[in-house]
């Protein structure tokens, strides 16, 4: 079984779980961006929550289907057609072969999940499966799919067949206004004092050059110091660094392990998911918190999800 | 500010047991990433502390040097007149002005295998280029002092390069892909470009 990439888009990727415990030898953590609605496309088709998925971005991608299999789309797509009929979002659809699944463009938001029965074959590397694009690592041949593309699956015949379809409650609501939660970073009292609040009293617009990689925030540049270099040190996915134009930077999935610029807040766990959903554009309001409370966040929104979704880890 | 030994053996007591998802060695610091759901912000600063205070910080034997093969031919080295300007060398001497200079280790980062090096000897700021180029081939080996670097894929960098290596720094194909670790010792070697083309396992990327 396998399915045809007839429109890639702008970025179409093959992404589960992230890369785990290899950022001291360089390796980021890559995976879906959005682990939230990774994880709910994923149970709609009777899969664990960081089974890999094609994550596709902003535009829109059409695919094809050579045999028949359960498929499911959560995320920001603007509609699902299975040969040209409207589908809804948030539930197992059954394809049979040839037909033709058209995913539209995100509005708003920034990246959907088609999560397929059956087993998506991806390169191995180190553990993982998702796809690193910098270094040409994991997942398809390490790269976006193109059109015409053909991505194998394993027999698609669900053994265990479902019928599922999110409880409303759950369902992410998709936006481009973001308010996301950060904590202190290393570098936010020395030499920083008060640029937490200062952060946090903006309003931030994400810039053009947003990626997996991350993303250059706009809006009245905070104040720098001299310190604006620093030895290289480790950084993560919601880390927002201070370069020396005064313009935040916060890092996406697929950031690079070190740096050298001030890490000044950290989005935390809980609400990183939606970085994900942060295109060019887009809006994001920070509010300080604690670690204490972070932890506490969730931990809340774990044990919600659960109720749902079994065990479930985001990212 | 911790000192290498401290980073390296801090790394070796985090590793030895299973509370951290990720430990990250930087240039004069060391991070270790949990899962929230295990552990809390206090619970984990707890750890860190026992394990940073207890016996564990004995430091491990080093890991065998290195020997990585140089080609320091003026196509693959964009930047070895700048550089050897710098140093204030002429540039045929600066293979072996390179090769006498053991370096070691400091850190792994920004690519899977790109080595952070650092050498004890002082050395003539040389500094970063003004424009960063866009591509930087693999195996590239960038020099702004004290410190030097080697780029385990093509990547944009700003780093002044000085040769290429044929090694690959980072093979998934390998148990254990990264060529390099933290605190190895590495030994420069000059090769010709004709062992350069013909070296067997050549980067490929």
């Amino acid at each position: 079984m396998s399915i045809r990439v007839l429109k890639a888009g702008l970025q179409t990727t093959l992404q589960g779980a992230p890369f785990s415990g290899h950022r001291h030898i360089g390796l980021p953590a890559a995976g879906a961006a959005d682990s939230l609605s990774l994880a709910l496309a994923n149970y709609l088709v009777g899969k664990p929550s960081g089974e890999i998925a094609i994550e596709i971005t902003l535009t829109e991608a059409i695919f094809q289907v050579d045999q028949p299999c359960s498929i499911a789309v959560v995320g920001a797509a603007e509609y699902v057609r299975i040969n040209g009929q409207d589908q809804p979002h948030h539930l197992t659809l059954h394809l049979t072969a040839g037909d033709k699944l058209d995913i539209g463009p995100s509005r708003p938001g920034c990246r959907t999940y088609l999560a397929i029965s059956g087993e998506i074959h991806s390169d191995r590397l180190l553990g993982g499966r998702s796809t690193y694009l910098a270094a040409g690592l994991g997942g398809f041949h390490g790269r976006a799919l193109k059109d015409q593309d053909i991505v194998a699956l394993s027999d698609t015949s669900p053994t265990m067949k479902v019928d599922r379809t999110t409880p409303p409650t759950l369902r992410p609501h998709y936006s481009d206004d973001h308010v996301l939660r950060v904590t202190a970073g290393p570098e936010t009292d020395e030499p920083h004092n008060g640029i937490l609040e200062e952060l946090c009293l903006r309003h931030y617009g994400v810039g053009a050059r947003a990626n997996r990689m991350g993303m250059a925030l706009e809006g009245l540049p905070l104040r720098t110091s001299e310190a604006s270099n620093m030895p290289s040190a480790a950084v993560f996915p919601g880390t927002i660094q201070l370069p020396p134009s005064g313009e935040p930077y916060l890092l996406g999935p697929d950031a690079q392990t070190t740096g050298g610029y001030p890490r000044i807040a950290q989005v935390i766990r809980a609400d990183r998911h939606l970085i994900g959903q942060l295109g060019s554009g887009s809006r994001i309001q920070f509010v300080h918190t604690t670690a204490e409370r972070a932890t506490g966040i969730y931990r809340e929104k774990i044990s919600l999800l659960s109720s749902w979704l079994g065990q479930i880890n985001l990212w | 500010m911790p000192d290498r030994e401290t980073i390296l053996a801090a790394q070796v007591a985090f590793t030895a047991c299973n509370h951290w998802t990720e430990i990250v060695p930087g240039l004069d610091s060391i991070a270790v990433q949990f899962d929230p759901a295990e552990m809390s912000p206090d619970e984990a600063a707890m750890i860190v502390r026992d394990q940073l205070g207890g016996a564990a910080l004995a430091s491990e034997p080093s890991p065998i040097m290195a020997t990585i093969p140089v080609c320091y031919d003026k196509e693959l080295a964009p930047d070895r007149d700048y550089a050897a300007s710098k140093l204030g060398i002429e540039a045929d001497a600066l293979p072996l002005w390179h090769a006498a200079r053991l370096q070691t280790v400091a850190m792994l980062g920004f690519m899977p295998g790109f080595a952070y090096l650092e050498s004890t000897e002082p050395c003539p700021a040389i500094g970063r280029l003004a424009n960063p180029r866009q591509l930087v081939k693999a195996g590239s080996i960038g020099i702004i002092g004290q410190q030097s670097c080697i780029y385990s894929f093509d990547s944009p960098g700003g780093w002044p390069i000085i040769g290429r290596t044929p090694l690959r720094l980072f093979d998934p194909s390998n148990t254990q892909p990264a060529l390099l670790s933290a605190g190895q010792t590495v030994r420069f070697e000059s090769i010709s470009r004709e062992e350069f083309e013909s070296w067997p396992r050549a980067a490929q990327k």
